[in-house]
């Protein structure tokens, strides 16, 4: 079968930064591809490549088996009309939420009865039917997003770009996100490439996956063999992340409490019982000098056992009881005055904390 | 692409009917000439009296513009109007002179007055000699008991207080001369500015007729002598350097303003009860008294000129370009010009 | 009687009694202003999207030009076109000199760099993610342009409000290439610069209230559509 979207071996400079090197990889309709990295691996960049929104400053990209980089202008169009993008932060436009809606149906001069019907489809999806009226800049951040994923569909786009869509939101929103995603890909066969680090989507939602680091694909293959294999895959991740073996327990609320040894208990959103293997992002975590009244449900107390630093980050261990990666710029660094033996208090939430 | 397209094809006609209308809509359907005067005269009113008569007779409009003498000129010089009529001997003979003004002839003129505060601290009251009353004022000027306001603005009216202040051989100027004030404006300004300092300050009578209303401290105090006379001259801009002025047009004017009716007319017209002007067209004698040498040659050419016309109106196509259709229409034909000056 | 009250009274009286002579002025000026700011618009919005969308060289020279122009003075505007309208300058053959198109010509002059700087700031300001998501959403170039302009809606619009503010309250630029001449090139604002210098206040303070009426009306319904716009 041929791939629905292909990319050659591409690359993306921004003066001498290089964000994206050598990247290749297929992906066919019905598809539901993930790709995961850390901040600045150049998820972003790639997803604008392959949605045809930026050139690449060298390779090729492949839609539908004809060349789409080096193609006529009104080609890239045809082809940019078929995919489908949602940003990490949505951007609407200043009107009634149905005109924003109904933006790319109006662009592809759509008559106005098609318009109709297929606006108010993609708002019943998203579940914000009622809001037609409301102008989008009024609406919460989750509100927002669903507007722009149901931008995203209402013209039934082949491929479905997602660059971390629910990075920012609270459960429901993200909830009611992932569910319109993953019954696209299932009943229509839409193929879905979504940049994320959480991997309970990863997890739940995928069939394909890749993992991205400094611009470089490290990884490709299947979801279910990249877990299977927890040495390539959670080593990456251990480098650049705290992994923990624990048990948990799930509370009545759907909260997980997870004892990761030394008497260290923390508590997670993914409602896993049993063994299971915790990883929190460095970035996820807050480092105060003193105790902090915060929404976060997860607080430890520690000492800087180990300082390193490279160019403007500063990533330290922590000994908690067991050691904690964690990291912060220079200037934070610098301002709190700390050094090796400092006495620190580590914060983070229950939602950071991904559970395979 | 197709409604794309007709929403600009819409958009277009839409606008070029709109042109179109605001070019009927400031569309003058006759010949049109424009003619610079000085403030003095065109505040006076009498253009506004003269020109319905003048329209009714030969169907052509006159547009004015009222700048000074000087200013009338130089925009004549430039070709950018058909006919000056203005007051300053010395300027119009150099207009002449530069081949750019032809055909000088005098029309009327009234007379200059001095006024000056009631108190009078130069004692000129009742004199009938400019220069010496000039002289006195500027005496008391010195001496810091009155002031003198000119115009300054290179108007009839200035050149001709110059012309006085030249006679004495004087030169004032206001950076040296503190009791003499360069108000660099037109005659009302000019007045109330006088009102204001109880100054002394040369005005033609029309405008004094005008403005004595609301100039209470002020009075007439002098006024007769031989060279406060004022005379208004009608010259029309050379068609061989500026060819797209209408010629024919401004020769007609001036015919009128000459004709027996036109002079009639401009003897006729009163501010309240006060005649304004004297006419003086056909009265040779008088007019090489107040300038004009070749009255009587001029005179006779305009007279010669063989036609009274009612021109038919314009195309109106050619009209909705601009003016120039106008011009090229009908400035070229059935003059018998023959380059005098 | 104090001249402003009797300014009022003759305004009222001017208005009322349907003066002919007060009506041409009234509809002169609203003319001769509103065809500068339209064609400036016409012209000034797309040039001012144009700039602020694309990247060329000597972009940023081009703005600071712009802007500076913005500050010229209405009356050196008018010296500079009717030396150009003169009969002795290069459009003499047009004959364009002492007509309301010349005023028209004028203004537009003036016009054309607020509207065309104005424009460009407020569509670079509009975010620029809005761009790369317009674009995924299957726009094209122009339907991009068009879609950048209308998030600018606001600063557009202000433009145009400051633009006739500034066309319809200037007396030199008209003064100089009109002439004020009666029935044909007199505006409310030469007019009342003429009944000034006659000693007329009373009908001067009468048409400077029209005329600031007329500034308050077209400014409040031009408001009125920036805000709708606001929230369509």
């Amino acid at each position: 079968m041929m791939p629905l979207i292909e990319a050659s071996h591409l690359a993306k400079e921004y003066g001498t930064v290089k964000a994206l090197e050598d990247i290749s990889l297929a992906v066919n309709s019905g598809d539901f591809f993930a790709i995961i990295g850390p901040s600045g691996s150049g998820k972003s960049t790639l997803l604008r490549l392959l949605g045809l929104i930026e050139p690449p400053s060298s390779g090729k990209i492949l839609f539908t088996g004809q060349n789409a980089t080096s193609g006529s202008d009104d080609l890239q169009l045809r082809f940019r009309r078929e995919i489908g993008m949602v940003f990490q932060d949505a951007v609407l436009l200043n009107t009634s939420v149905h005109e924003n809606v109904a933006y790319p149906l109006k662009v592809r001069k759509k008559p106005q009865s098609e318009i109709e019907r297929r606006v108010k489809k993609s708002l019943d999806a998203v579940k914000l039917s009622g809001f037609e009226k409301r102008n989008a800049l009024e609406l919460s951040g989750g509100e927002a997003q669903r507007v722009s994923l149901a931008q995203a569909l209402v013209y039934d786009p082949k491929l479905l770009l997602l660059d971390e869509p629910t990075v920012n939101l609270d459960p429901r929103n993200a909830t009611i996100i992932e569910n319109t995603v993953s019954r696209l890909n299932q009943e229509q066969g839409t193929a879905v490439i979504m940049a994320t680090h959480n991997m309970q989507q990863v997890q739940f939602l995928a069939s394909e996956g890749a993992i991205l680091r400094d611009g470089r694909l490290v990884e490709r293959g299947r979801i279910s063999e990249l877990f299977d294999s927890p040495s390539t895959f959670l080593s990456i991740f251990g480098v650049i992340g705290n992994v923990f073996e624990g048990e948990s327990e799930v509370g009545p609320d759907g909260l997980a409490t997870i004892d990761i040894g030394a008497f260290r208990k923390i508590e997670a959103t993914a409602g896993k019982r049993g063994k299971v293997t915790v990883l929190i992002r460095p970035e996820d975590i807050i480092v105060s000098k003193e105790a902090l009244q915060s929404s976060a449900r997860n607080q430890l107390r520690g000492k800087v056992v180990e300082i390193s630093q490279s160019g403007q980050r500063v990533r330290m261990k922590v000994d908690v009881g067991r050691q904690f990666l964690v990291t912060m710029t220079r200037r934070s660094f610098d301002e709190m005055k700390l050094e090796l033996g400092s006495l620190v208090f580590l914060a983070f939430k229950a939602s950071s904390v991904n559970v395979v | 692409m197709g409604r794309r397209l007709l929403s600009i094809l819409i958009v277009s006609v839409v606008l070029a009917g709109a042109v179109i209308v605001f070019q009927y809509w400031s569309y003058r359907a006759r010949p049109v000439i424009i003619l610079a005067t000085t403030t003095s005269l065109y505040d006076s009113g009498l253009l506004d009296y003269l020109n319905p008569r003048f329209l009714e007779t030969s169907n052509v409009e006159i547009q004015v513009l009222a700048k000074g003498s000087g200013e009338s000129i130089e925009i004549a010089k430039r070709g950018d109007v058909d006919i000056v009529l203005v007051h300053s001997r010395t300027l119009e003979e150099e207009f002449i002179a530069s081949g750019y003004g032809v055909h000088r002839v005098g029309v009327m003129y009234n007379d200059f007055i001095i006024i000056g505060p009631k108190a009078d601290p130069a004692q000129v009251s009742g004199l009938r000699d400019a220069e010496l009353a000039f002289s006195k004022i500027r005496e008391t000027g010195r001496l810091r008991r009155s002031f003198f306001v000119s115009r300054a603005d290179r108007s009839g009216t200035h050149l001709k207080e110059l012309e006085i202040w030249q006679s004495l051989g004087l030169n004032p100027s206001s950076s040296i001369e503190p009791w003499y004030v360069e108000a660099g404006s037109g005659m009302g300004v000019a007045l109330r500015m006088a009102n204001e300092k109880q100054a002394y300050i040369l005005t033609d009578r029309g405008t004094w007729i005008s403005f004595k209303d609301q100039l209470s401290n002020l009075k007439i105090l002098v006024e007769g002598d031989q060279v406060l006379l004022n005379p208004y001259a009608a010259i029309p801009v050379n068609p061989e350097k500026h060819y797209h002025r209408n010629f024919k047009a401004a020769v007609i004017f001036v015919k009128f303003l000459i004709s027996d009716e036109g002079q009639r007319l401009i003897g006729d017209f009163k501010k309240g009860e006060e005649r304004l002007f004297w006419p003086m067209a056909r009265d040779f004698q008088m007019a090489a008294q107040l300038g004009f040498p070749d009255q009587a040659k001029e005179v006779s050419w305009y007279d010669m000129q063989p036609f009274q016309f009612r021109q038919a109106a314009v195309p109106v196509a050619a009209a909705l370009c601009s003016r120039t259709a106008h011009s090229y229409v009908t400035a070229r034909s059935e003059v018998e010009f023959d380059g005098a000056r | 009687m104090n001249p402003i009250v009797d300014g009022l009274v003759r305004a009222f009286w001017l208005l009322i009694s349907f003066d002919p002579e007060v009506y041409s002025i009234v509809l002169l000026s609203l003319v001769v202003s509103g065809a500068a700011v339209l064609v400036g618009a016409a012209t000034g919005i797309p040039f001012g999207a144009f700039i602020a969308l694309r990247s060329f060289m000597g972009k940023r020279v081009l703005l600071s030009v712009l802007n500076t122009l913005t500050g010229l003075p209405p009356v050196v505007v008018g010296l500079l076109v009717y030396l150009v309208l003169s009969s002795s300058g290069p459009l003499g053959p047009l004959q364009l000199l002492y007509t309301p198109q010349a005023m028209v010509i004028a203004q537009l002059v003036m016009v054309f760099p607020i509207v065309a700087s104005v424009t460009a700031s407020s569509v670079s300001s509009v975010d620029r993610k809005l761009r790369l998501r317009a674009l995924s959403l299957g726009a094209d170039g122009s339907q991009l342009t068009l879609t950048m302009l209308r998030e600018a809606r606001t600063g557009v619009l202000t433009a145009m409000v400051l633009a006739f503010g500034a066309a319809i309250s200037e007396v030199g630029a008209v003064m100089i290439v009109g002439g004020n001449i009666r029935w044909f090139t007199r505006t409310l604002t030469t007019a009342i610069l003429l009944e000034t210098e006659l000693g007329r206040f009373g009908i001067a303070l009468a048409l400077g209230i029209i005329l600031l009426t007329l500034s308050f009306v077209i400014n409040v319904a031009l408001t009125r559509l920036q805000w709708s716009g606001l929230r369509r």
